[in-house]
């Protein structure tokens, strides 16, 4: 498949009073068409902090761009000036916040806010934009939609406002849409039909999203390459069926364990005991080798590189090293592992059948 | 555990706000049910369904409309003396939503979880008081180096922590926990959780789990209520109520969760709860009625009798 977005060993920093954060340490991952690939990780990992450095959207008075590229359409989009930015942005790559309730302008109309890219980004008269914003609005499912422009974001629910930010960013049919979070704020029935909609407008469009979430139920449901990171680096990447059938990192390990499953009770949650690390002064070698059980010498002094695991699916971790001991799983992803054929737990009678 | 002993029972509960006026919410409207001593009762539903405001209904944050609290037997909304109502507020406390909203920035670790202490007259002296808030913070999980920090200094799972021991200060029975992981990371979430769990059995402690993540919900409680526009749906044991949902509303709860899963994913059907399905006519009387052992659902006679048919 075509790539239509490179990050490669994208490193940077913020200048804060406390020192230099490394926010982010060395992420390479591509993007495909028409795919979606989901990051996941706990707040502070850097998944947000990478997508604000696609839409350039960090503050420039004490972000540093230390190393790396982010290639769009053979552009280094972090070599581009504001102004080009801006054509880019909104255009070809949009982006959907977390929060429906601040990121719509409180004083103007819904219409007017899905009208100012189309007129922005698109050389058509104000009559023919505010007739593409019905059409948007249609598209996603806002009912009566000639009356609703006319209102202003407090007149609608939660889910609606969700459903007018993504209409804003769908206005100029983008080649990647970027969704920090996108129903983390909304009740579970409203998710799902937000995750229906985004899923349906996708196969339309044909755009790639870049979904953020550390919910890694919605993962499964929308992903189709799944990215785990953590302090400020990817740990594994790869398709949704080996991130979450066949995981090699401690961490996607300890992060797949602490969901409780509906159908098993009493036994304790598995908790990843600690926190995530100080960016201020990053660990030395793989950064979760401090919450880690299975974490050896090596891990403490050498960051690990990756290694691969399959053509799509790497892991950053020493244990897929020829010379690494084998070690055992916890039970609970041995009983994923079963499922995923190529993984050395499979049970082919077990053929992944949930329940 | 069988718990039979009814700690709290929530009779005809009603809080109406604006009442009387154009724009007036029912937010509870008419519920009941009981909670019994030493388990969870999970209380789940959408925002504005009501579950926050039962809660704090329950603790006597708002005058209830109409209905009855009775904690021990003893009416939780009626007038009390000054020392009766103290008595009351030790018995019951809250552990709120937000770690970052619900703890004074300006107040020391320490005068934070000694409040209580203070209030209650529980600490002798200075140094008994220093004591029990340290031994609080030993108990969930932090230590004594941290009482003389202020609330900025933690992260969210910490600053829930420090609510938990504020809870804990006055040495309640019962507990309500309002959304306590909402706001925080998968990996935390797992951490207070367990947490909460181990406090129970040391203490017996009584929780009501106001929650929207269901999964964690049913991993913690042992009986659930759903609850819709302001009125309780189905109560049922946890198991039950996943493996014989039978409100229309709480099957379609269930069936929005997604399941870190992908092959269940990609099965997953999604029902879609459309309220006109009942189609009461205005003489038929909606009560909750108890279908299984245990397992209550709001329904008609006529919805009765299918769902007997259905699930017996």
């Amino acid at each position: 498949m075509e790539k239509i977005l490179e990050v490669k060993d994208l490193e940077l920093s913020f200048h804060t009073f406390a020192g230099e954060v490394k926010a982010i340490r060395g992420v390479d991952f591509d993007l495909k068409k028409g795919e979606t690939l989901a990051i996941v990780g706990e707040s502070g990992s850097g998944k947000s902090v990478t997508t604000k450095a696609i839409m350039r959207l960090l503050p420039e008075n004490n972000t540093e761009y230390k190393n790396g590229q982010i290639l769009f359409d053979g552009k280094d989009i972090l070599k581009l000036s504001e102004k080009e930015m801006q054509k880019i942005r909104g255009k070809d790559i949009s982006m959907i916040f977390q929060d429906p309730m601040t990121s719509l302008n409180p004083t103007m109309t819904v219409g007017k806010q899905i009208m100012e890219p189309i007129l922005k980004h698109q050389n058509v008269s104000k009559a023919e934009a505010k007739k593409k914003a019905i059409e948007l609005l249609q598209l996603v499912g806002m009912p009566k939609p000639e009356l609703r422009i006319k209102q202003y974001p407090h007149q609608f629910s939660g889910g609606q406002r969700q459903r007018i930010v993504i209409a804003i960013a769908l206005a100029c049919n983008p080649h990647i849409l970027i969704a920090d979070e996108p129903t983390t704020a909304l009740d579970v029935t409203i998710q799902a039909q937000i995750l229906e909609l985004m899923k349906s407008l996708q196969k339309k469009i044909n755009t790639s999203i870049i979904f953020i979430t550390h919910d890694l139920g919605v993962v499964a449901n929308v992903a189709d390459r799944v990215a785990v990171m953590y302090g400020g680096k990817i740990v594994e990447i790869g398709n949704v069926d080996e991130i979450f059938y066949n995981p090699q990192h401690p961490y996607t390990w300890g992060l797949l364990s602490s969901m409780p499953s509906l159908d098993a009770k009493d036994e304790k949650l598995y908790a990843i005991p600690g926190t995530p690390p100080d960016l201020l002064s990053p660990p030395k070698g793989d950064a979760f080798a401090l919450r880690s059980e299975y974490a050896m010498q090596i891990d403490l002094e050498e960051a690990p590189p990756f290694f691969k695991v399959s053509d799509t699916h790497y892991a950053a971790t020493w244990l897929l090293h020829p010379d690494a001991p084998t070690v055992e799983p916890p039970a609970i992803i041995i009983e994923r592992m079963k499922r995923f054929p190529g993984s050395r737990y499979y049970e082919a009678e077990n053929g992944g059948n949930h329940q | 555990m069988k718990p039979t002993e009814k700690l709290l029972q929530i009779k005809h509960l009603k809080q109406y706000f604006n009442e009387g006026k154009a724009n007036e919410v029912r937010a509870v409207d008419d519920v009941s049910f009981d909670i019994y001593k030493g388990e969870t009762l999970g209380l789940v539903g959408e925002s504005g369904c009501g579950k926050s405001t039962t809660g704090r209904t329950i603790i006597r944050l708002y005058d209830a409309t109409d209905g009855e609290v009775l904690y021990d037997g003893i009416s939780v909304h009626s007038k009390k003396s000054k020392k009766e109502l103290k008595d009351l507020n030790r018995k019951m406390q809250m552990i709120f939503q937000d770690p970052y909203a619900s703890l004074n920035p300006r107040m020391k670790v320490m005068d934070i979880i000694a409040e209580g202490i203070d209030i209650h007259g529980l600490a002798k002296n200075d140094k008994e008081r220093k004591k029990r808030v340290y031994d609080l913070l030993e108990t969930v999980g932090l230590n004594k180096e941290h009482a003389n920090r202020y609330p900025h200094e933690f992260s969210g799972g910490q600053r829930q922590r420090i609510g938990i021991a504020r809870a804990l200060a006055v040495e309640p029975e019962f507990i309500i926990a309002d959304e306590p992981i909402s706001a925080l990371d998968v990996s935390i979430q797992a951490q207070v959780v367990n947490l909460l769990k181990e406090l129970q059995e040391e203490k017996g402690l009584t929780y009501l789990f106001i929650a929207h993540d269901l999964s964690m919900v049913k991993y913690i409680s042992d009986r659930i209520g759903v609850m819709y526009f302001g009125k309780l749906v189905e109560l049922a044991p946890a198991e039950d109520l996943y493996t014989h949902a039978m409100h229309p509303y709480t099957q379609s709860l269930l069936s929005a969760i997604p399941f870190p899963d992908p092959n269940y994913e990609r099965t997953r059907v999604r029902k879609i709860y459309d309220p006109k399905v009942h189609n009461y006519q205005p003489d038929e009387e909606v009560k909750m009625h108890e279908v299984r052992p245990n397992h209550f659902v709001y329904c008609s006679e006529k919805e009765l009798e299918a769902l007997k048919a259905e699930h017996l």
